[in-house]
């Protein structure tokens, strides 16, 4: 008998938009997400495309279609050890990492404010630290803190599990391993930033004030680590001159040899954000060529409307630093006026574009790309950006669609 | 009104920069990041990124006339930055090459000395016409006895070809230059800020230190290469000249005797100082041709390795490396051959390829890559009167 699960693998919004609606047709899903939360890149966002809103109103309207729908299974801080097996029964081994913290955690703080030891925040890419004992996000899903077991270093701290009133912390838990047959897998596994430092004439990780697009998304966003505001990393200056630098590491046969297709937008709505709130900002996007599909192209209208944003024909290749005052230097050629620009910044924003997070796994076919294409046995397929890079929307509609080829498949089995 | 500019492409152009080896230009895709990573692009109007639309193009008229193609040291900074690999320093070094071609004064010369695949001819002309010259003054054999090279090939014959010929090429060479030089100064919309004579002195200076060369990042090992070659090349031209005056004006001629009685005479009876000039000389020459020699195996050594990241460089290029290593080594060889008493076959005859490819390097000067030297210090000079040249 064939089993009637779908697995989907990677708990972001495409992960989550399968899981979801392949349940509320009747299907049984499980859905597995290595961090300690859901909602992937896009809970790291500001605002999302195309309605400009805050991430969590799409996520949250998910967290509640999970939390009410018995059919869908949530394993955080899990991944997938192994899969064999072929359409219809796959068999699947899960190693479910411990959180340290059970499901009677309130949320209460007690244990952070009691934790000693501090680490680099990663949700906010390193920009600020939390305790060891920590809540990922503002609204993690599940609710509930995790301990970095990594950061503490003294192991025999129980400073947290003190201060707890409710006995959620249990420091000996240990990693489990879950077995189990599914029918189907969707892989929705999505990407990560491509490292900037490998761009060694752009600057990033030598100069502070050079950051990267999902950086900026942190800045701006107000639960981040300067509250939304636009402080330089170097000395907290809010800041006057901004230039966006697009193609970093993308549709580069040394880098990324594609468009990851969202920098355009996301730069432009980035431009935004800091328009909003300084008024006398001055914002510089340099490109190769601006690329604002379909209904977007109104919006790269409307920011191009404004006269303290400026966009430049041609690519940042050199940029240097003032080191006296932390101020980057930034050369590109204005290739529609002919002259080379030395430009001033208080910030550089490198448009990093999206690299595969998934890159060697023999159950599946990869395009040239590095992007998952699906499985190579039948039933396994991939949605969102593990498929292509593409931006929130798009990625939904098609983690719809994978929904249903995943239904038809344990259907056929 | 709206204005029209109206582009004729010359899509024969684009085709023969293609085949000589520029095939990755239409891969460029005008991002200009070459324009920013060139340590010698100056800030108004930059190269190599407008170059690169205009050789797409096929603009050939513009290219023609481009001062910048020659302010491009090929360093390849901007081919490794490039992010679709369109190779734009190697792209330059084709329309350079083009350049001389289009210049080249009689043009069919450009066309058998421009194109490798020209080879043969251009090495048969000197070929049939030393065996000629020899043919007709019934000097055509392996003279008996000793190795001597003049009494194969006497030096007042070489010097009948050469000196005539040279004085031709020379003046050929100046009528390619004065056609790039109006080329290069009409129409470009730009008036002189400096004179013609300084800003040849700054040229010349830069030239000497090779400043500019050792401002490339990607290929710095390049910079030692050219100028072991360049001085290499330019002590072969003051021995060549010394040579000429001994012959001439003081009538001392090869194997240079110090017991020369008119020679003497010049320099106070003294042995030793005629011994000592003797050995100057000779000094002098075998320096030169020693860096000729490692310079020219430099190049091509870096070439070889550079495969990768930097230069590619056309067959054009490489067919004159090759030359100017086989000229320092026939010249070297010859020399050790007649020393150590090899068989006079061998050392006639490689003294004999050794006048061949002498004759492809000073003759074919106009026409073949050693006429950058001429085109690129012309074009630094009207970039500098212009003021448009990086500091270095």
């Amino acid at each position: 008998m064939s089993a009637k699960t779908i697995l989907i693998v990677g708990g972001g919004i495409s992960g989550i938009t399968t899981a979801v609606e392949a349940a509320e047709v009747g299907y049984h899903t499980v859905l597995v997400e290595k961090n300690p939360y859901l909602g992937g890149r896009v809970a790291q966002l500001n605002k999302y495309f195309p309605k400009l809103c805050p991430p969590y109103c799409g996520l949250e309207m998910n967290f509640r279609r999970i939390k009410t729908n018995p059919k869908i299974t949530v394993y955080t801080s899990t991944e997938v050890e192994s899969v064999s097996g072929q359409e219809g029964n796959y068999s699947v081994r899960l190693k479910v990492n411990p959180r340290y913290v059970n499901e009677k955690c309130t949320s209460c703080n007690a244990c952070a404010e009691a934790c000693p030891v501090e680490r680099p925040n990663e949700f906010n890419f390193g920009m600020d630290k939390t305790k060891a004992a920590y809540l990922p996000h503002v609204l993690s899903y599940p609710m509930r803190y995790v301990i970095d077991r990594n950061a503490c270093k003294d192991q025999s701290c129980d400073k947290c599990v003190k201060a707890c009133a409710y006995n959620a912390i249990d420091l000996g838990m240990k990693p489990r391993t879950v077995e189990m047959h599914v029918g189907s897998i969707v892989y929705a596994t999505g990407w990560n930033p491509y490292d900037a430092a490998r761009m060694d004439n752009l600057g990033y990780g030598r100069f502070r004030n050079v950051i990267t697009n999902m950086m900026m998304e942190r800045l701006a966003s107000p639960n981040g680590p300067t509250g939304g505001k636009f402080l330089r990393p170097s000395d907290n200056r809010e800041v006057k001159k901004v230039v966006f630098v697009q193609c970093a590491g993308s549709r580069d046969e040394n880098h990324l040899n594609y468009c990851s297709a969202i920098c355009c937008m996301a730069s432009l709505k980035q431009a935004t954000y800091i328009r909003e709130r300084i008024p006398d900002a001055k914002v510089t996007i340099a490109y190769i060529d601006l690329r604002a599909p379909g209904k977007y192209e109104e919006f790269l209208e409307k920011v191009k409307a404004d006269a303290n944003i400026r966009m430049v024909k041609g690519k940042v290749a050199k940029i240097e630093e003032d080191a006296a005052t932390g101020d980057l230097l930034l050369e590109f050629e204005d290739v529609e006026g002919g002259g080379k620009i030395h430009e001033r910044a208080d910030m550089a924003v490198l448009a990093t574009g999206m690299d595969s997070s998934v890159k060697d796994n023999a159950m599946l076919s990869f395009e040239e790309n590095g992007f998952i294409n699906g499985g190579k046995a039948a039933g396994i397929y991939s949605t969102g950006v593990a498929k292509r890079p593409s931006d929130v929307t798009t990625s939904i509609q098609d983690a719809t669609g994978m929904a249903l080829k995943s239904i038809q498949s344990l259907v056929r089995s | 009104m709206a204005q029209e500019t109206v582009f004729t492409p010359d899509i024969k152009f684009v085709r023969e920069l293609k085949k000589a080896g520029a095939d990755t230009l239409k891969k460029c895709y005008q991002c200009a990041t070459c324009s920013v990573v060139c340590p010698l692009s100056p800030d108004d109007k930059p190269f190599p990124r407008k170059e690169m639309v205009m050789a797409q193009w096929g603009l050939k008229d513009e290219l023609v006339k481009s001062a910048d193609i020659w302010l491009c040291h090929n360093c390849n900074d901007c081919s490794k930055y490039c992010p679709r690999g369109a190779r734009p320093g190697d792209v330059l070094a084709i329309l350079r090459k083009s350049v001389i071609q289009e210049n080249a004064f009689p043009r069919f010369m450009g066309k058998i000395v421009g194109d490798p695949a020209n080879i043969w001819q251009a090495l048969a002309i000197p070929v049939v016409l030393f065996i000629v010259v020899l043919a007709m003054s019934g000097h055509l054999g392996i003279p008996e006895g000793n190795v001597v090279f003049s009494k194969f090939f006497p030096v007042h014959f070489i010097d009948m070809i050469f000196v005539p010929l040279s004085m031709l090429s020379v003046v050929m060479f100046a009528v390619s230059i004065s056609r790039f030089w109006k080329n290069m100064t009409s129409g470009t919309g730009m008036t002189p800020k400096a004179g013609f004579m300084p800003s040849l002195v700054e040229t010349l200076k830069e030239i000497m230190t090779h400043a500019k060369f050792r401002k490339c990042d990607e290929n710095k090992d390049r910079s030692v290469a050219h100028v072991l070659v360049f001085y290499g090349f330019i002590g072969l031209a003051i021995t060549t000249a010394l040579a000429v005056f001994n012959l001439y004006i003081l009538k001392w001629e090869s194997p240079y005797p110090v017991d020369d009685p008119d020679v003497l005479a010049i320099f106070g009876g003294s042995t030793a100082l005629v011994w000592i000039v003797k050995i100057l000389f000779k000094l002098l020459a075998n320096a030169s041709s020693v860096m000729l020699l490692t310079g020219g195996v430099l190049v091509i050594k870096n070439r070889l390795k550079e495969r990768g990241v930097e230069t590619l460089t056309s067959s054009f290029d490489w067919l004159f490396a090759g030359i100017v290593l086989l000229v320092g080594l026939t010249g070297f060889l010859a020399q050790v051959m007649r020393v150590a008493h090899f068989p006079a076959v061998m050392a006639y005859g490689t003294y004999f390829i050794h006048l061949v490819l002498v004759f492809y390097i000073i003759i074919y000067m106009p026409y073949s890559k050693l006429a950058h030297f001429v085109y690129r210090t012309v074009a630094i000079t009207w970039t500098k009167m212009l003021k448009r040249d990086v500091e270095i």
